[in-house]
């Protein structure tokens, strides 16, 4: 099972990067949201393997790593503020040099 | 020990602060007069000088005894061994009774000076704030509290000199002094932590009294310098002088204040105070008397061709300041007298030369000298100030001056001194002896005596309240050598042994009989007779310099800049290439794991269908974006994988993360939907058309750094997935602490409300200010960027959404929201679900109102929901309930059951309780948050356009 999600990780990161490069400024950002999903599962992945039930003081049983899953929760709320922060400048930036093409924003560096 | 009243002088500076920025109040500025607040802020100042007068002349004062000091500590950082220590001894009396005195002198000149300028309370208030940094730098009884102090005024002076921020030579001005005397400043906090290293504690009067540590240790030349440059900076020494002529743009009272009397001697008490533990040494007298005195030369020499006013004081503090800079390096008894008496000789009479010059420039209108001249009928009053403190500065007996320069003399002609020094140093004291004489004399005769070049300047006497300022200062410098003798002698000498380090005599007398150092004096006049009379000649003769050190600063620094920029593409795609790339090297620089076997592969996990089927739609999803043409699939898309990884969660089992997921997802794709909305379709057809047709190469070579990176990630996942361990460490005991602590039966929701629950504040800190970050963005950058013209989209519309149906289901959303939202809220530590999803839900009410009502009514029939202060809301109430958590358990969000607490009947499993409030106040941030998002972005561009550019805080 361990190569199965492996290798859904890596499929969901490259795609990531791949839409990170295009020109679409969209595009661009969605790659951002494709990258963070990678690495969220990632992360929730890296806790104790044995795990039947949901970590709940109520429920009998060999429960799952709760501490991965709380910070995986912080990060996905994070990872969506700052992906609209970044959205939003970007539109900014295309939105001043009349273009939807990365590759056009050239003030970058003013 | 602590002793309050030693702060007192410190705490009546701050009063006045507070006084002085009172002004900007405009009622108070329709009552009292700028003369009479300037008189009351000069009141506050007399008592901080009352107070210290009291530590030097009361009961139990300074005077009393040789070598004493008085010293009061409170703790400030414990753990890094520094106190806020006030320490008075001699020299900072000195110092102190010069800041608040003189300060005084000057709030009450400045109101008169001041009154017709705007915003005068402005200028006050640095004046005030000045005060107290200065203030502190004196008193202070630790290096690292002083350096704080002393780059506090560094700031200030900064203020002051760009005090009329329209005037370009005043911020210049500003500038060059802030870069000079900051850069200084970070010398001598390096000088510092060397010798706090060396004695193995900052406090002053240990280091005092560890001078043979320091001066044995192998880093003392490098402390030693380092001090130096500090001091020297500040003081205004060769070569880094030139930015107190370029300071002159100050307002007058503050030329007077900050640049002649008390903040450029800030580096020659800063050499002084530390010569018990650093002088003594060959390598201090040379630095000290070599830089000294070539400053001694320059100023004199200098200010001989100076044609302003304050140019020509300018010129003659630099060359003050040179002499007594040349008198810190010596290291004798002799030396310290005259600085002493240096310090406060030059404080008067050039304090009250400089307030002379703003009465000239302020009742003529100007202060250049070829204009100037036969003032004396018409400011008689002026005239003898100025005569008194000219004669002062000339050293002419019997003012205070006068006994200055012949202490300077005698600390020249010591017999200490090495035979070649003593005769340079002689020589370089009499001609500049004579230089100064002369500028003083160009300075009264020229303004006040000498006909005019052009038409006569109009002018007379100001109010007596305008001449106060000077006249005090300059009354002193004869009542002092006239009448206090004695009581004189004594306060240098308690200044001066607080310097050298051991009890100095300091006898001051103003004629004991002819011998060499008089013979001096006597030459040093009549050169500077000469000087006078020929200064025509003598002017034209002195070069003209040009100043290359900081011009050749920043033009390195600009060259520098330049070359890093060119470093630069500006693309985004160079960018984030290198970003993968640097990342990719940092993993395999670290070492590439070994690859696992595979026979470690566990295929035993539960629901291995739905694991499967999760990473079947979130893998094959991600990669459908790839081939779909159409953003708006594309966003669907990325909706689905979002989707499938909320499955993977879920059979973690982690449903907490799932349903937060699941809700994070959707609104990531309304954002990314209302975004598309914006950017016109042309403009991203033309930008797929580029990537996909036109440059098909660099798009296969996208596609190759994509699959490597695919793969390096796909290994080091599974690496760490083989690899992990069996049972979790931690979970054992957040299961047996959860409900107790926390009050919690989830476990997951414990450990983000109380166990991490300041990493979850910061966080829906940063959810908002991301909020408030796209807000300023939308409001701000995107008119200014010219959104309002941006032709409307092609691709996207909502007409389909405005039908009855939608608006019916649109209605009952937001109370449906709130109910599931308050559900999470209460139940969020029992069930899955918390604060988080409450907070994304009701955005998601809200965004969906927003569609199906249009922004405007949408907006308009939920007047209550407004982003900022919901944000607001939401993070105060989640830090005042931390606090109260404080005072109760002595925990900051320590858990309290207030429901129990009080009896209240609730029903199972919800409470009353800390985490109920911060539930409550993480949904409403994350709603206040999401909200200012979604508003922003589907603001609609009629709405842009009709309410224009928005307000700036700079316009």
């Amino acid at each position: 099972m361990e190569l199965v999600i492996a290798l859904t990780l890596g499929l969901i990161f490259g795609v990531g990067v791949h839409q990170m490069l295009r020109r679409n400024v969209i595009r661009s950002a969605m790659g951002l949201v494709l990258v963070s999903n990678a690495v969220n599962l990632f992360l929730i992945h890296c806790g104790a393997y044995r795990g039947i039930t949901p970590p709940y003081t109520t429920i009998e049983g060999q429960s799952s790593d709760p501490l991965p899953q709380a910070l995986v929760l912080t990060a996905i709320v994070i990872g969506m503020g700052g992906f609209s922060f970044v959205l939003a400048m970007l539109y900014v930036f295309a939105l001043r040099d009349r273009t939807g093409d990365m590759a056009n924003v050239s003030q970058l560096k003013h | 020990m602590q002793n309050a009243s030693l702060l007192s002088s410190l705490l009546f500076c701050l009063f006045g602060t507070a006084w002085a920025a009172l002004y900007a109040w405009a009622p108070v500025r329709r009552f009292v007069s700028v003369q009479a607040w300037g008189w009351m802020l000069a009141a506050w100042s007399g008592l901080a000088a009352a107070t210290l007068f009291y530590v030097g002349w009361g009961p139990a004062g300074l005077m009393q005894s040789d070598g004493a000091v008085m010293r009061s500590s409170w703790p400030w950082a414990p753990g890094m061994g520094m106190a806020f220590t006030i320490h008075i001894d001699g020299l900072s009396l000195l110092m102190g009774l010069l800041v608040t005195g003189i300060g005084a002198l000057v709030f009450g000149y400045a109101g008169h000076y001041m009154a017709a300028k705007e915003g005068v309370w402005r200028f006050f208030l640095y004046l005030a704030l000045f005060q107290v940094s200065m203030l502190g730098l004196v008193l202070a009884g630790d290096l690292f509290m002083l350096f704080v102090f002393w780059e506090l005024t560094t700031v200030t002076s900064y203020l002051l000199i760009a005090y009329d921020t329209r005037d370009a030579a005043a911020r210049h001005g500003a500038f060059k002094a802030m870069v000079v005397t900051a850069g200084g400043g970070v010398a001598l906090l390096l000088g510092f932590i060397i010798i706090s290293m060396i004695v193995g504690s900052s406090d002053l009067a240990a280091i005092l009294s560890s001078g043979e540590a320091v001066r044995g240790h192998g880093l003392y030349v490098a402390a030693l310098v380092l001090v130096a440059i500090g001091a020297f900076t500040k003081s205004a020494q060769v070569p880094f002088y030139s930015w107190l002529p370029d300071g002159m743009t100050a307002p007058t009272p503050a030329s007077a204040y900050l640049h002649s009397a008390t903040m450029v001697k800030a580096g020659v008490y800063l050499l002084a105070r530390l010569n018990p533990a650093m002088g003594f040494t060959d390598a201090w007298f040379y630095l000290l008397t070599c830089v000294g005195m070539a400053t001694m030369l320059l100023g004199a020499i200098i200010g001989l061709r100076a044609t302003d006013l304050k140019a020509l004081l300018a010129a003659s503090t630099i060359s003050q300041l040179g002499a007594l800079t040349m008198l810190a390096g010596q290291s004798t008894p002799g030396a310290y007298k005259a600085l002493a008496v240096g310090l406060l000789a030059h404080g008067l009479y050039k304090s009250a030369l400089f307030m002379v010059a703003g009465i000239v420039d302020h009742e003529t209108g100007t202060r250049d000298l070829r204009r100037l001249g036969g003032l004396a009928r018409a400011m008689p009053a002026t005239l003898a100030v100025g005569v008194i403190a000219g004669l002062s500065m000339a050293g002419l007996p019997p003012l205070f001056g006068y006994l200055a320069k012949d202490a300077l003399i005698a600390s020249a002609t010591h017999p200490s001194l090495p035979t070649p020094v003593a005769w340079i140093m002689a020589a370089a004291v009499v001609l500049s002896g004579a230089c100064i004489a002369a500028q003083a004399g160009i300075l009264v005769w020229d303004t006040f005596i000498a006909k005019p070049r052009g038409p006569r300047p109009h002018g007379h006497d100001p109010s007596w309240g305008m001449l106060l300022g000077p006249g005090i200062p300059a009354a002193l410098s004869i009542a002092v050598a006239l009448l206090a003798l004695p009581a004189a002698s004594r306060f240098a000498s308690a200044a001066a042994s607080a310097a050298y380090g051991a009890p100095v005599g300091a006898a001051l007398t103003l004629w004991k009989g002819l011998d060499v150092n008089k013979a001096l004096g006597l030459l040093a006049m009549g050169g500077g007779l000469a000087v006078f009379l020929g200064r025509r000649l003598v002017s034209r003769g002195i070069p003209k310099g040009r100043e290359v050190l900081l011009p050749g600063l920043l033009g390195a620094m600009d060259g520098a800049a330049l070359r890093t920029v060119r470093t630069q593409t500006g693309m985004l795609h160079t960018y984030l290439l290198v970003i993968l790339c640097a990342g990719a090297a940092a993993v395999v620089w670290h070492g590439l794991p070994s690859a696992p076997s595979l026979s470690a592969l566990r295929w035993d996990e539960p629901w291995p269908a739905l694991r499967i089927a999760g990473c079947v739609l979130a893998g094959a999803a991600a990669l459908a974006m790839v081939f779909m043409k159409k953003d708006i699939h594309a966003i669907l898309a990325l909706g689905a994988t979002g989707l499938g990884v909320s499955l993977l969660f879920l059979v973690q089992p982690a449903p907490d993360v799932a349903l937060v997921m699941i809700v994070a997802d959707v609104l990531t794709i309304v954002i990314l939907i209302l975004a598309l909305q914006r950017i016109p379709a042309v403009c991203r057809l033309e930008a797929d058309r580029l990537d996909y047709v036109e440059s098909r190469s660099a798009y296969r070579r996208d596609g190759m750094i994509a699959v490597a990176a695919g793969l390096l990630f796909a290994f080091i996942a599974l690496v760490v997935l083989i690899d992990r361990p069996r049972d979790s460490v931690t979970a054992a005991w957040y299961a047996l602490n959860a409900k107790a602590a926390a009050g919690a039966s989830d476990i997951v929701g414990a450990i983000l409300i109380d166990f991490r629950a300041l990493d979850t504040l910061i966080e829906i800190a940063v959810f908002a200010l991301a909020g408030v970050g796209v807000y300023t963005l939308m409001r701000y950058a995107s008119p200014a960027a010219g959104d309002a013209d941006t032709p409307s989209p092609g691709e996207a519309t909502t007409d389909l959404l405005h039908t009855e149906l939608v608006r019916l289901l649109a209605k009952g959303i937001l109370p449906l929201a709130i109910t599931v939202a308050a559900t999470h809220v209460i139940y969020g530590h029992a069930q899955p679900g918390d604060g988080f999803t409450a907070g994304v839900i009701l955005t998601l009410a809200v965004a969906f109102r927003h569609v199906a009502f249009g922004w405007e009514r949408s907006r308009n029939s939920k007047a209550w929901m407004r982003p900022m202060p919901l944000v607001a809301l939401g993070l105060s109430l989640a830090i005042a309930s931390a606090s109260i958590s404080y005072i109760q358990t002595g925990s900051f969000f320590g858990y309290v059951d207030y429901g129990a607490a009080i009896g209240l009947p609730l029903p199972m499993d919800a409470a009353l309780s800390s985490s109920f409030i911060f539930e409550l106040s993480i949904a409403l941030a994350v709603l206040g948050g999401g909200t200012l998002v979604i508003d922003t972005l589907s603001r609609p561009r009629d709405a842009i356009a009709a309410e224009g550019r928005p307000k700036t805080w700079n316009s």
